[in-house]
Parts: structure tokens; sequence; C-alpha cells
């Protein structure tokens, strides 16, 4: 196995007396997709956040490239180089392009009077960037609202890459896009891979990640009931763990 | 050709305002040309900057997604425990000053933490403090006037001189200037800084902005305490303008304030503000007001005109809004 750049180990996480994690260990390797599934409430979401510093587990311990690490914040996991794509949350629409890509870490430009955002580097940057990644119609300084949801997501995964995050998490980036749109998003993740991105796709699809996932977690009611890489099991298989019921058929 | 006018217009979200204030200024003078007269003008700006300071906080928190119910409140309840801190011997005014003004940011601060930290709505949460803080007022003041306290000072000078030009009626109060300047320091902030592009992704979507790593909670709370302090701030000028300050004072300004960033382009739902559209809303509402009473409209029918001016321009921004939003 690939070396690992994630290892979660027990992780629990109560809400009051509602237990959303039950002791889950999860871990990712490095240039691996992890593809993370399971139903709703199963547990998907709290885990990422907890794994990305939204969150803090109640108990449980995560190793970040072989280091202990506690994340009190979003910042601390995108300092480690944790970027999280939010299904729907992923840019904020009525912001340009350029604008989101530097979202958070914006240059200045400190030959001005008053140091103000550089405005000049971020727009060129974000053509460089949309280049690369084959998104040559779009204008950088264009409101992201008037993009189509497979372009938002492409642009958000891609902001991942451009600051050369080492773990990329995408919470259902296919959700609410077109067939092609979800090609193109796959294709994408694949070739984030080639990069030597990792990734952790969550889905509560199982056809939406069995062709780029090399390995795939199920979660159900807050633990883990499966852990199996690609190779060693059907989408039947993985469909049955995510409800806890023989498929028919 | 039409495409590009709405394109240009939807995209420049002031050019609305503009030209209803160019039209209506036009109407005005037509129907009395006393509108452009030198005295009437004096009495426009004479109260422009005290209203205009609190709707440059308010966009700056509707642009963070939130506003703020208690502007009015803090408006009259900040001068009159600066005159009482004063007159009662507490201290001198500079000291009252600070005081009073650190005493808006606490309220700002308590408003911040609710909504952010507790998790109530804004619209609760500064309607309450709303009736905390002028509730107070009344009663540390039993409803009288702070009376006027018209010695010159320092303070007073630097924040309602009037600057008087002998052998005409014109006059202006140098607290125009602090709203050019506070203006010019909104707009630098909004449009060209760090913390202005936060705040923009905090009002327009907050998880994307926090899965950023931004904290939107700071940026919440640092906009309810600017947006307090302004309202303190604009209600000691108006008091020492007018040399005493009334518990009363500034009721209802609230809505008036948040007309006028609306109308100016300002979005109600966040992560999107203008300041530039502000001050043309500010302008627009207090020409309306002024101009409805000098071309001989009675005063009571002034709320109609301003629901209508409030309507009208509604309409165009969400005309342009779906036009542009649509189009590509």
């Amino acid at each position: 196995m690939a070396k690992e750049l994630v290892k979660m180990k027990d992780i629990v996480k109560t809400y009051g007396k509602v237990e959303a994690l039950k002791g889950v260990d999860f871990n990712v390797g490095e240039e691996e997709i992890v593809g993370l599934v399971g139903d709703n409430g199963a547990g998907k979401s709290t885990l990422i956040e907890i794994l990305s510093g939204a969150q803090r587990p109640t108990s449980g311990k995560i190793w970040f490239e072989g280091e202990e690490v506690e994340f009190s914040s979003t910042k601390d996991g995108i300092n480690a180089g944790i970027e999280t794509v939010y299904q729907d949350a992923a840019l904020v629409g009525q912001l340009s392009v350029a604008r989101n890509l530097f979202l958070g870490r914006e240059p200045l430009n400190q030959s001005s009077f008053l140091p103000s955002l550089d405005e000049e580097y971020m727009n060129k940057q974000a053509v460089r960037l949309l280049q690369q990644v084959g998104l040559t119609s779009i204008d950088p300084t264009a409101r992201v609202d008037n993009l189509s949801g497979g372009q938002r997501q492409s642009i958000a995964i891609a902001r991942g890459i451009f600051f050369e995050a080492k773990l990329i998490i995408l919470d259902e980036p296919t959700n609410n896009l077109g067939v092609e749109e979800s090609r193109n998003v796959l294709e994408f993740v694949a070739e984030m891979k080639q990069q030597g991105h990792s990734s952790i796709f969550i889905t509560h699809n199982i056809r939406h990640i069995y062709k780029v996932a090399d390995r795939i977690v199920v979660l159900r009611d807050g633990e883990k009931v499966g852990d199996l890489t690609k190779e060693d099991t059907t989408m039947e298989e993985i469909e049955e763990m995510i409800t806890g019921l023989e498929v028919m058929g | 050709m039409k495409n590009k006018v709405i394109e240009k217009l939807a995209a420049h979200r002031e050019l609305g305002p503009l030209l209803l204030l160019i039209i209506l200024g036009l109407v005005f003078y037509s129907l009395s040309p006393a509108f452009l007269s030198v005295l009437n003008i004096t009495n426009m700006i004479e109260f422009i900057p005290e209203i205009g300071i609190i709707a440059l906080g308010m966009t700056l928190l509707l642009t963070g997604g939130e506003f703020d119910l208690s502007v009015g409140a803090l408006f009259g309840f900040t001068p009159v425990l600066m005159f009482i801190l004063k007159n009662e011997g507490f201290m001198g005014i500079e000291m009252a000053f600070f005081v009073v003004i650190a005493i808006a940011a606490l309220i700002g601060f308590t408003n911040g933490i609710l909504v952010t930290k507790i998790g109530i709505s804004s619209f609760l949460v500064t309607i309450g403090m709303q009736l905390v803080v002028r509730g107070t007022g009344l009663y540390i003041s039993e409803g009288f006037p702070q009376s006027s306290w018209q010695a010159k000072t320092p303070l007073k000078s630097a924040l309602a001189y009037s600057i008087d030009f002998p052998g005409s009626y014109f006059k202006i109060i140098v607290s125009l200037f602090w709203f050019i300047g506070m203006a010019a320091l909104a707009y630098y902030v909004l449009n060209k800084t760090r913390f202005g592009n936060w705040i923009k992704a905090t009002g327009g979507n907050e998880k994307a902005a926090r899965a950023r790593g931004i904290n939107t909670d700071s940026v919440k709370i640092i906009l309810f305490m600017t947006t307090a302090v302004l309202a303190g701030f604009a209600g000691i000028i108006d008091a020492f303008r007018i040399g005493s300050a009334y518990p009363v004072s500034g009721t209802g300004y609230e809505l008036e304030v948040i007309a006028m960033t609306v109308i100016g382009g300002t979005s109600l739902f966040g992560g999107r503000g203008t300041v530039i559209g502000t001050i043309l809303g500010v302008l627009l509402l207090r020409t309306i007001r002024n101009g409805i009473v000098v071309v001989g409209v009675p005063g009571l029918a002034y709320n109609i005109f301003v629901g209508i001016a409030i309507l009208s321009m509604m309409g165009v921004h969400a005309y342009l809004e779906k036009q542009s939003g649509g189009g590509s």
C-alpha cells in the first residue's frame, strides 16, 4: 500500500446524547482516491468536518503526514494542506472567479499608496489556472453566479490543485450535475491523482465514485462497516453495506 | 445594443439611483426654483452626514449578510449618556465621548455575539437591543432632553463646527468632511482590502467562506461593532449640532437607513454592497423628503413618495438581476 497521508484513529463525536461517530478509523494513502460512502446521517460529513478542522472530535487521534495534529479551525487544516470543497458551497456566487480562487489568501499590492488587493496578479493567475484545467472560455472577472454547476465544481477543485493541497476533500461534488458535467468532474479527480494529490470523494451514490476510486470506505450509523480496495469488492456488495440489507435481485 | 445597456446597468447598480436622483432634482427644480436655492441646499446637506454615516455602517453589515435595527436607538442613546456623564460631573466631555463610544462598541459586540455564537437571527437580536437601548436612554434621562451644552470645546468644533460664509446663507458643517472621509474609507475597505473580500464572501456564501478558513463570526462581530459605533458617533454629531440630546431622537432611522442602502444597490441578503450606491441612496431619500416640501406637497405625504421610490428601485434592481444573471 502507498504511504499513509491521513490516519484517523478511534474517532468519536457526540452531540448531546446523539453519537454521530462511534469510534471510526479512517486512512488515506498518498496519491489515493478514497470513496467515502454511506446513507444520509451515516456520519460522512461529520468525519470530514473533523478532518478538515471545521469540528473537533469528542475523542480520537489524527495524524497527517505522520505527525499527530489537532486542528482547531479550517484555517489550520488549510495550512496543513487540506482543501474541502462543499457541495453547493464551493464558491461565493457574488465574487469573481479570480477573487474566489484567492479567497482567504488574497495577495496584496504593497506598492500602491494603501495596501490593496492585487487584482492584476489574481486575474493573471486565474487565467493560467483556467487554461490548465481546460476552462479557457471563462473570464476570470466573471461573477461565479453566471457559471454552470460543473464549471463551478471544476474551479473549486482546481483551486486545491493551484494551492498544492495534499488532500482534497470533495463533498458530494456530482450532486446536482448533469451526466456530462459529472463525467468532467470525475475525469478531473482522476487527473488530480496523476498530479500527486490525494482525495476523499464523499457520496451517497456509489455509482458516481466506483470508476475512479482506489478504495471505498462505508459508514453506517456512525460506524465503519466496510473498507475495501476496489479489486476486492463489487458495487452490489457496497450497496448492501450502505443499507445493511441484501440487495434483491 | 439594448442588452449592452442592461448589462452596463446591472454591472453598475449605482446608475439607477443616480439617474433617478438627477431626474427628481430636475423635476423639483422645474416645479420650484427654490429647490436649488443656497438656503435649501444648505438645509439639505446639514443633515446628510449624520444619516449617511449610519448608512455606511449598515452597508458593510448588510453586505456581510446581517442587519441592525438598533441603530436609531443608539443614535439617540449615545449622546444622551455622554451629556449625562458630563453634566452630572462624572467626567469631562472628551472622556465621556470615549466612554460612550466604547459602550456603543460593546452594544454592537453583544449583538454580534448573540447572532453568531448563540444563533439568534439579527432581526430578533437587534429589535430586542433597540428596546433595551431606547429604554435605557429614556430611563436615565427621565425622558428629558439633555440640555444644551453650548461651550465651545475642541471636540464640538471637530465634529459639528459650522463654517459660515459671510454675506451668504451658505454654511458647511464639518461633519460633512467626516462623512466624506468615512465614505472613502468604507469604499476602500469594501473593495480593496482582504477584509472587504471576506465581508462579501461571508454575506454571499458563509459556508464557502468558512471552508476557506475565514472566521465569518469575527467578520460579523466586527461589522456589528462598526455599525453601532458609527450610529453612536452620528448621534453625537447631531447632538452637538443642535445643542442638545433627545432620548427619542433617531426613532425610525433604522428602516430609513436600510431603505437608503438597498435603494443604492446593496443586497438585503448579503454578498453585494456598494458604498457609492449608498451615498446616492442617502441623497435620493433626502432629496425626496426636502423636495416634496419645497414644491408644496404636504409633509405628511412624504412616506408615500419614499415608498414609491423604494418599490420602483427594487423593481429596477430585480429586473436587471434577472437580465444579467440568466443571460449567459
